[in-house]
């Protein structure tokens, strides 16, 4: 089988799990840097809190139940740890949603500004460096660490609008970094001169075809241009066919084609997004990405699970209003699955060039930017930490006696090798790395 | 002006130099003298004189020459009226154009592909021929929408609409309009960008408050929406400042290429919430251009729709003639329009409900869509798609099981990568779609609109008439008006690479800002004359007025024009004569420092009076700090070029520039140089043989405008930029064909660019109407 055509058999079963098993027998697969045990991290964030009562489990330690919420997770109950009690203590400008969006990956106050949100202080950008983008950076400066993007920020419906609401991710102060929310657009960014090639490769053939007949109307003078014309089609052709363009390790996912980047869409928009966020990493493209679900005060209407109402509207509503209740059950149990999805790929490829499973080698962080809609508390943000990447002892649910969750992301840092001693507001940083170990 | 006969030419037309024995004929004397270099029918020799005998040199200008020069080592062999004998000959025999006509078929026009501006220009029509589309409104200004905001709602109470005509406000601490709130307002301004010139556009946003730029997009529901948290927007800004940060201005950029003559889409969304001060601004640099407010009359209050503008960078075309054309191919430009049709595809696909009008839902998509291809394929290739076309460039794609869209996207690959696209006049039978592609290419360097494609298809091309009349429609369409004014840019080195500077300390106030006002002034004068009723060739030549602005005025020492902004400002007619003494070309063609008659006389000769100058056996720059600080630079320039070499040329140029010595390097009228008196006098023989005595730019004026050579110099390169043509391939005499019109029209320009293309459209083209063609 010559490399074209297996690339088209991989691409004809697309990324479905029945291809996995080829994999490992085609010998590209071989990473080049092995010997060093390659950490990534995941931050999906999703918005509007959870329902407290069936997320967080009744016990603490290595014995405990997953409520209705997290129950997608049962097959990676051991792989994964809940942080209740972690807090998000950033105030100063801002409602509880902008701070709750904007302080989440930097945890440290909002610039003053001139955006209003429902209560408070008017205000402006994050002021500090996101911690997604502070381990990027830490992994970029090392030749052995260094990968094409470093990171990768996929969205999933975030809307067309930059503002302190639907920024997570901060370069630095007032440096918002832009989510992906189209996978097209994004897989141009990943794979895009190769489809690109696809598409010439099957047109230039027939460009060749039509040339000919052209050239048999023409006179002499007209058909040396086309003849030269025809051999710089000629050499493209041969150009897409070298190596070079085969030397992927793992196929960019077959996407399906057509899918609106609307509400409805949502569903297909976070298949292909989570499709091509695992597809970089198998491909070494990156090992610090952020999936932002919507955005904070997300509206999502999820009409697929028959609901009408939009999230964000539904989280207001009170904890006896037992049909709301249900509904935002139904929603964060439907965002839980796309965590579980996610893991599931993560764990049905080997790690490349090293031993089991990519998730093993990844952490997945799930966060939100309230503790519960409808008191818009920033108290007990229902974190949740999934897979091997950091180390962690996973297989746990803890309790931490009410800690700022500067303190998580410098657990974070360490487990990367990365040792600040600070991050975000330096008042929140006492006590130093929550042991996670 | 004086005019009197030279010597030599009294010598030849009298006959009162003595007889001699056995006068040699002038075809005796060239074989004796001159064959063993230049070939025996002046083909020229590889081994002596490679570049064969042909040239615009006037038959006394000629003979003046080989009198003084020639044989090269011998000139005294070839002297008084041998040389007029021999100079003579070769001008009927081969020398002169009409020599050449006469024993030579006419070459054949040039097979090329599209330029890059014809691409780029195909590209956006055939997208654009698509949906809607609106003619480039009046560049008054925006429309303005002011409203009181409340919290949240940026929207709360609409206050007042108006336009404004620039976009830079300072609100300070205060409403930005009477009876509105001082801390909390927001104002939306809305319309269309004209872009005068095709390149790279910067916009520079400067704000302590929100804003946010939006251009070229296609507007969508919820665009207007200016609720903080509103999720209803969906077009993709230019510039997004719209998150403020603290109380200091804070400055965003952009960079986007545009289409000259094009209206493009623009909004400029704008917030202020309890920030101290308001304020906003928006700034640009054309290109060519300097950093300036954006304004009126590059905004416009209508609505425009979205342009498809290609990006993608394509290797400069073959200039080498002094006009653009695309003779060749290579590696780089193959792959440019590779990476441009996958551009374009993605546009297509991006946009596709719009463009094709089919719903993603509808029942018979694949359908709708195939035909919208077909027309897409159409319009690209200017004339109807066979079955076996349609099969190969549509239908295949569908087959193969691939998406809808991947299916458009191959499918629009391979349009634009067909040499059916590429090569215009693909195929040697010419018919009326013949006709409809070089109007469209002639007039606009695109595509046939709908009109002119229907004409073609139903017969409406036949008569000398219907073309014409196609021709007259066409001219007077915007992208008719943004090609002739790129000519006149070319024309009047406007798109020269490069800053125009001065020396600092000699000209402290030539500064960025006064240049990109002499620009505009220039500009200004040129639409002004060639889009009046009159259009008149003359005018631009000879027009005793400058277009000045405030700036301007004061600098050139003028009274400041009453009216505001560029008005008429009349001068001495002896001093000034329309472009030949605008300040802007006066300043380009000079060096920092001192002035270059050498420079202007270039111009002048090769752009205005239609002299071919072949380049210079060797560049030598201009030193001034080398010459005796008491010469004047026209001493400098004589001294310089004394040598005969130079000045089989420089005898023409030094002349011409000599006249506009009165000019300083920033072109203000002057009598003295350093404390020497300017000497504007110089005598200059005509390529006609006359010889001229010049005092000064209105000497000039007069001849260019009466010349029979300078005019059809003029006809000549407006045709050759309009069809990248040499005059040649319509058959001898053409130019001077186009004169008699273009004097029976009144010299008016506009007419002459439809003549040029009614002329080159019906060019080998088999009808009715051949006996005419």
């Amino acid at each position: 089988m010559n490399t074209s055509s297996r690339r088209h058999f991989l691409r004809q079963l697309g990324l479905s799990a029945a291809a996995l098993p080829f994999l490992p027998a085609l010998p590209s697969l071989a990473q080049g840097n092995a010997g060093t045990k390659p950490q990534r991290i995941i931050f999906m964030f999703t918005p509007n809190g959870t329902i407290p009562p069936e997320f967080w489990p009744d016990q603490t330690g290595p014995d405990f139940q997953l409520k209705r919420i997290l129950a997608p997770l049962e097959p990676f109950k051991n792989r994964l740890m809940t942080l209740k009690g972690v807090c998000n203590k950033i105030r100063g400008d801002g409602d509880g949603h902008m701070r709750g969006m904007s302080c989440l990956l930097t945890a440290d106050e909002l610039l003053p500004g001139n955006i209003q949100g429902g209560s408070d202080k008017p205000a402006g950008w994050a002021s500090h460096i996101s911690i997604d983008q502070e381990i990027k950076n830490f992994l970029q400066a090392r030749p052995e660490t260094a990968t094409r993007f470093g990171s990768i920020e996929l969205g999933v419906a975030v809307p067309n609008r930059a503002d302190p609401w639907t920024r997570e991710s901060y370069a630095g102060p007032n440096q918002p970094v832009t989510p992906n929310s189209d996978p097209y657009s994004l897989f141009d960014k990943l794979y895009g001169s190769m489809k690109d090639r696809e598409n010439l490769g099957s047109v230039l053939d027939e460009v060749r075809d039509d040339l000919k007949t052209i050239a048999a109307k023409v006179d002499p003078r007209e058909r040396e241009l086309l003849d030269q014309h025809a051999t710089f089609v000629r050499d493209m052709e041969r150009d897409l066919q070298s190596p070079a363009t085969e030397n992927l390790i793992f196929p960019p996912p077959a996407l399906e084609q057509g899918v609106a980047l609307d509400n409805d869409g949502i569903p297909k928009i976070c298949k292909m997004q989570t499709d091509l966020l695992v597809s970089a990493f198998a491909n070494g493209m990156a090992r610090v990405a952020s999936l932002q679900f919507t955005r904070s005060v997300g509206q999502a209407r999820m009409r697929w699970l028959g609901i009408n109402d939009d999230h964000h509207h539904l989280s207001h509503e009170p904890d006896d209003n037992a049909e709301a209740q249900e509904k935002l059950v139904k929603i964060n149990t439907w965002l839980c699955e796309q965590l579980a999805d996610l893991a599931r790929k993560l764990d049905a490829i080997p790690e490349p060039g090293g031993s089991g499973s990519m998730l093993d080698h990844t952490t997945i962080v799930w966060t939100n930017e309230l503790g519960k809609g409808n008191s818009h508390t920033l108290d007990n943000i229902p974190f949740v930490l999934l897979g091997g990447g950091l180390g962690f002892k996973t297989g746990q649910a803890m309790q931490f006696d009410n800690v700022p969750h500067n303190r998580l992301w410098l657990s974070v840092a360490h487990a990367f090798g990365h040792h600040i001693p600070l991050f975000g507001k330096p008042e929140f940083c006492e006590g130093g790395a929550l042991a996670l170990g | 002006m004086q005019r009197f006969f030279h010597p030599l030419l009294l010598l030849g037309l009298s006959g009162i130099l003595p007889a001699q024995d056995a006068p040699a004929t002038g075809d005796a004397i060239y074989a004796q003298h001159c064959a063993s270099c230049h070939g025996d029918n002046g083909e020229g020799n590889p081994d002596e004189c490679e570049d064969p005998l042909y040239g615009d040199r006037s038959l006394v200008s000629l003979t003046k020459y080989i009198h003084k020069r020639m044989p090269e080592d011998e000139p005294e062999l070839v002297e008084d009226d041998d040389a007029r004998k021999v100079a003579e000959y070769i001008y009927g025999k081969f020398y002169s154009a009409e020599a050449r006509a006469k024993t030579m078929p006419p070459p054949e026009a040039a097979f090329a592909r599209l330029t890059n501006r014809q691409f780029r220009e195909s590209a956006a029509d055939l997208l654009g021929s698509f949906g809607e589309s609106k003619p480039p409104g009046e560049g008054r200004g925006l429309r303005a929408h002011y409203f009181d905001s409340d919290g949240m709602n940026k929207k709360a109470r609409h206050a007042l609409d108006r336009e404004d005509r620039e976009l830079s406000f300072d609100f300070g601490e205060g409403p930005p309009a009477e009876g509105m709130k001082a801390d909390q307002f927001s104002i939306a301004w809305d319309g269309s960008l004209l872009a005068p010139a095709t390149g790279w556009y910067e916009f520079k946003l400067t704000t302590p408050n929100g804003a946010r730029v939006y251009l070229n997009g296609d507007r969508q529901e919820g665009d207007g929406n200016r609720r903080d948290d509103s999720s209803a927007k969906s077009q993709d800004t230019l510039i997004d400042a719209w998150v403020s940060s603290g109380a200091e201005p804070r400055e965003s950029t952009a960079r986007v290429f545009l289409l000259g003559g094009r209206a493009y889409p623009f909004r400029l969304d704008y917030f202020k919430y309890m920030e101290p001060r308001g304020g906003v601004k928006l700034e640009w640099k054309q290109p060519h251009g300097e950093w300036s407010v954006l304004a009126a009359p590059y905004l416009s209050p209508a609505d425009a729709t979205a342009v498809a503008v290609v990006e993608t960078a394509f290797p400069a075309d073959d200039a080498s003639e002094g006009y653009e054309r695309g003779t060749g191919i290579s590696k780089e430009w193959h792959e440019a329009t590779t990476t441009a049709a996958i551009e374009v595809a993605n546009q297509v696909v991006s946009r596709l409900r719009r463009l094709s009008g089919v719903n993603d839902d509808a029942p018979d998509r694949i359908e709708r869509l195939k035909g919208f291809l077909h027309t897409f394929a159409e319009r690209a290739f200017r004339r109807p798609l066979d079955d076996a076309q349609r099969q190969l460039y549509i239908e295949r794609h569908f087959a193969g099981g691939l998406a809808p869209e991947e299916a458009v996207k191959r499918s629009v690959i391979l349009i634009l990568k067909s040499p059916r696209f590429l090569y215009p006049e693909l195929g040697a039978e010419k018919d009326d779609f013949t006709v409809a592609t070089r109007l469209a290419l002639g007039l606009w360097d695109s595509l046939p609109d709908q009109a002119l494609f229907d004409a073609a298809k139903t017969g409406q091309l036949k008569t000398a008439e219907q073309v014409k009349a196609q021709a007259q429609r066409m001219a007077g369409d915007p992208r008719a008006r943004a090609k002739l004014n790129e000519f006149f840019q070319r024309w009047l080195k406007m798109d020269v690479e490069g800053d125009l500077r001065k020396d600092p300390e000699e000209f402290p106030d030539f500064n960025a800002a006064l240049v990109a006002d002499l620009r505009r002034s220039l500009e200004l004068f040129v639409e002004r004359v060639v889009w009046s009723e009159k259009s008149d060739y003359r005018e631009l030549i000879e027009a005793d007025y400058l277009l000045f602005n405030e700036r301007l005025a004061k600098f050139y020492g003028v009274p400041v024009p009453e009216g505001g902004g560029f008005q008429p400002v009349k001068f001495d007619p002896a001093q000034r004569a329309g472009v030949l003494t605008h300040p802007y070309l006066l300043a380009r063609l000079s060096h920092p420092d001192v002035t270059s008659p050498i420079h202007r006389g270039v111009f002048i000769t090769r752009n205005v009076l239609g002299g071919i100058l072949k380049p210079p056996p060797e560049a030598i720059a201009f030193e001034n700090h080398k010459f005796d600080p008491k010469m004047t630079v026209r001493e400098k320039v004589a001294e310089m070029t004394r040598n005969a070499n130079c000045m089989t040329c420089h005898e023409t140029i030094n002349p011409l520039g000599f006249s506009l010595e009165n000019f300083d390097p920033v072109g203000r009228f002057r009598t003295t140089e350093d404390g020497k008196p300017i000497n504007p006098v110089s005598d200059y023989l005509t390529t006609e043989g006359e010889l001229l005595r010049l005092n000064g730019p209105r000497d000039v004026a007069n001849h260019a405008v009466n010349s029979a050579v300078a005019r059809q110099g003029f006809i000549r390169q407006l045709l050759q930029f309009s069809l990248k043509q040499n005059p040649a391939v319509y058959g001898p005499g053409t130019v001077r064909r186009l004169d008699d019109t273009f004097t029976a029209s009144g010299d008016n320009v506009r007419n002459l660019l439809v003549e040029i293309n009614a002329l080159a459209a019906v060019h080998g083209v088999p009808g009715p109407d051949q006996a005419s063609r």
